[in-house]
């Protein structure tokens, strides 16, 4: 890999991309340059976007396939891109790897505008667990951020894709994703945003076939200035498809939208729904909008949401053990964002906790 | 002498403009037990709430002395870190923090290993604070945090309410152990006030000295086991002629 300056390794670390951890692939690109693409394990193969369609002629087929090129402006702007940036990912039938993938984009110079496209293809009964940090460097002012992801997730496959943003007061992000599940395959996203972002738009879409489960978890904290317009769609596409979409967000002075909205058409779908806000401040808002749309009678739909303040009645049982009052606020935030993935593998789920309290910034107002 | 390590002179405590204590004073000294015993619903509780400074307790008039130091200015977690512990009668669920992180949170003891196997909390320590917990579980999570708090005076509310026999006998032992029961009563460092409508509690924990509150002060002081036994026959009504001319039975 390219020699890093010290401030970009800790911005990249920020971000859960660290080149010293142990990983079974990585990707790297700083605005334009694809700085580390390599693979430890037989069955994982990951390619600079452009090689791996040079390579293949059938991925031409798969571009733009889950995400159309005009679905909006933001993604006519990354089809129309004059440089090609993104990954290829591809687990190979049957591989099974516990060690994540890291990748990581990062705006490297001040008004840069990144467009990227990824593809990733976890073949049938492979298992892949992907860990992407987007991030802008230290010294950025401005820039966007503009990628579009698409995930092929053959029968009996299992991905999870945990993504962790931090941005700068002035950099826009537009991600747009989208996942096919394939029958009885299963694809658990967790999105991690923390700090500030100027605006923040996003809604992965998933379409989950017969038996296939998908995950939605996502944990923002939302500083001042910063606008997060974030959810997720899932269709339950198949007999037995179920999904869960859990959201966990925390506004000190910041503009959130939540979203959420499970369709579902066949028999025997499951999906559910949370979205729980906390609001630390008068300025700012949280502003939940859960969505069940059922087209058969045998589906168990349903939603949860809640916004608040912190509970004077637990920061005051806090106090009166001894915590002094920022201490108990964090603690109380720092639990409320601390989300438990079932079906996360346990050192991912440490990971994400630890990435999480890294991150945090949890002055209350 | 000791200084008092809980001291109240004519307190005057309202909810809400409501007056609740109306006048109330008590001293309890280095290794006392109090038990204070009244009707529910008349403010015994506030007593203890009031001691910590948890909202929405006003302190109208009177003085409380923590260790001589009144509280007035101060913060509900620094009376906490002045020694004072309270085990709650109905403690908040807190979601997402979990029974270890909050014991670590505030533990001042070396090592609560011994403590967590006594009151059978090994499952309870990564589960979330409270949620999902029995009346027994929530007793001993309280009585955990006292242990982890380790204060020299303990505030205990209503320690047998909702809690089963076998769970009040855990609950009990542990609590003797904070207060040092086993010493001679020169020797122990820690004092308690326990509050208690039903008194139950007493055939487990040693108290030295009881009261009855009523009608927001203390009218009868006295022996806790000869308190109680008057209360069992004639109820709270057969406390109405201590309003009216108090008496110390001691």
């Amino acid at each position: 890999m390219k020699y890093l300056d010290d401030t970009t390794k800790a911005m990249l670390k920020k971000v859960a991309f660290d080149e010293k951890q142990e990983h079974s692939a990585s990707f790297l690109a700083t605005d334009w340059d694809v700085l580390d693409t390599h693979s430890t394990e037989d069955g994982l193969e990951i390619l600079p976007i452009g090689t791996a369609l040079d390579k293949y002629e059938w991925l031409r087929e798969l571009f733009f396939t889950l995400i159309e090129k005009d679905k909006d402006t933001y993604v006519k702007e990354v089809a129309s891109s004059d440089v090609l940036l993104g990954y290829f990912i591809r687990i190979k039938a049957g591989v099974k790897i516990s060690l994540p993938v890291y990748t990581c984009y990062m705006i490297n110079s001040d008004t840069f505008t990144q467009c990227t496209h990824n593809i990733i293809i976890a073949e049938e009964n492979s298992e892949l667990h992907l860990i992407s940090g987007c991030t802008a460097n230290a010294h950025i002012l401005s820039g966007r951020h503009l990628g579009v992801t698409e995930y092929f997730i053959e029968e009996g496959a299992t991905v999870t894709s945990t993504m962790i943003h931090s941005w700068g007061k002035e950099v826009e992000v537009y991600p747009r994703s989208a996942a096919n599940v394939g029958k009885n395959a299963k694809f658990i996203s967790n999105y991690v945003a923390m700090g500030s972002v100027k605006k923040l738009q996003m809604d992965p879409l998933a379409v989950i076939e017969e038996g296939g489960l998908g995950e939605f978890y996502s944990v923002i904290y939302a500083t001042e200035n910063s606008q997060f317009d974030i959810g997720s769609t899932v269709i339950l596409n198949g007999d037995g498809a179920s999904s869960e979409i859990i959201s966990r967000v925390v506004s000190n002075g910041g503009e959130v939208t939540t979203r959420g909205k499970i369709v579902g058409k066949h028999q025997n779908g499951r999906g559910a729904m949370a979205c729980n806000g906390l609001l630390l401040s008068k300025k700012g808002y949280i502003h939940a909008i859960p969505e069940l749309l059922g087209q058969d009678p045998r589906l168990e739909l349903s939603h949860e949401a809640s916004v608040g303040m912190i509970s004077k009645d637990e920061l005051a049982y806090l106090m009166a053990s001894g915590i002094e009052e920022e201490k108990a606020k964090s603690l109380i935030i720092e639990g409320f964002l601390d989300l438990k993935i079932p079906s996360l593998p346990d050192y991912l789920q440490r990971q994400i906790n630890a990435i999480v309290k890294e991150t945090k910034d949890f002055e209350t107002m | 002498m000791d200084v008092p390590v809980l001291k109240i002179i004519d307190l005057h405590v309202s909810i809400e403009k409501k007056k609740i204590i109306k006048g109330m004073n008590l001293s309890v000294g280095k290794g006392e037990v109090h038990v204070i015993f009244g009707p529910n619903g008349s403010g015994k509780s506030t007593l203890l709430n009031a001691i910590l400074k948890l909202p929405g307790y006003s302190i109208d008039d009177g003085e409380i002395r923590v260790k001589s130091k009144n509280i007035q200015d101060m913060t509900t977690d620094e009376i906490a870190n002045m020694g004072i512990g309270m085990s709650f009668q109905h403690p908040p669920k807190i979601k997402g923090v979990t029974l270890r992180n909050f014991l670590n949170a505030i533990n001042r003891t070396e090592d609560l290993d011994d403590e967590i196997r006594a009151l059978n909390m090994e499952d309870f320590l990564d589960r979330e604070l409270n949620v999902g917990f029995s009346g027994g579980e929530l007793k001993r999570a309280e009585v955990l945090k006292l242990y982890a708090q380790s204060p020299d005076l303990l505030l205990i509310d209503e320690p047998e309410s909702g809690v089963d026999i076998e769970n009040i006998a855990v609950i009990s032992k542990a609590i003797n152990k904070i207060l040092q029961k086993e010493a001679p009563i020169n020797l122990r460092e820690r004092s308690a006030i326990i509050i208690t409508h039903t008194g139950h509690i007493l055939n487990y924990i040693d108290a030295d000295i009881g009261h009855v509150f009523m009608d927001g002060k203390i009218v009868c002081t006295g022996k806790p086991k000869s308190i109680m036994e008057d209360i069992k026959k004639l109820g709270f009504s057969g406390c109405a002629a201590c309003i009216k001319e108090p008496k110390d039975r001691i």
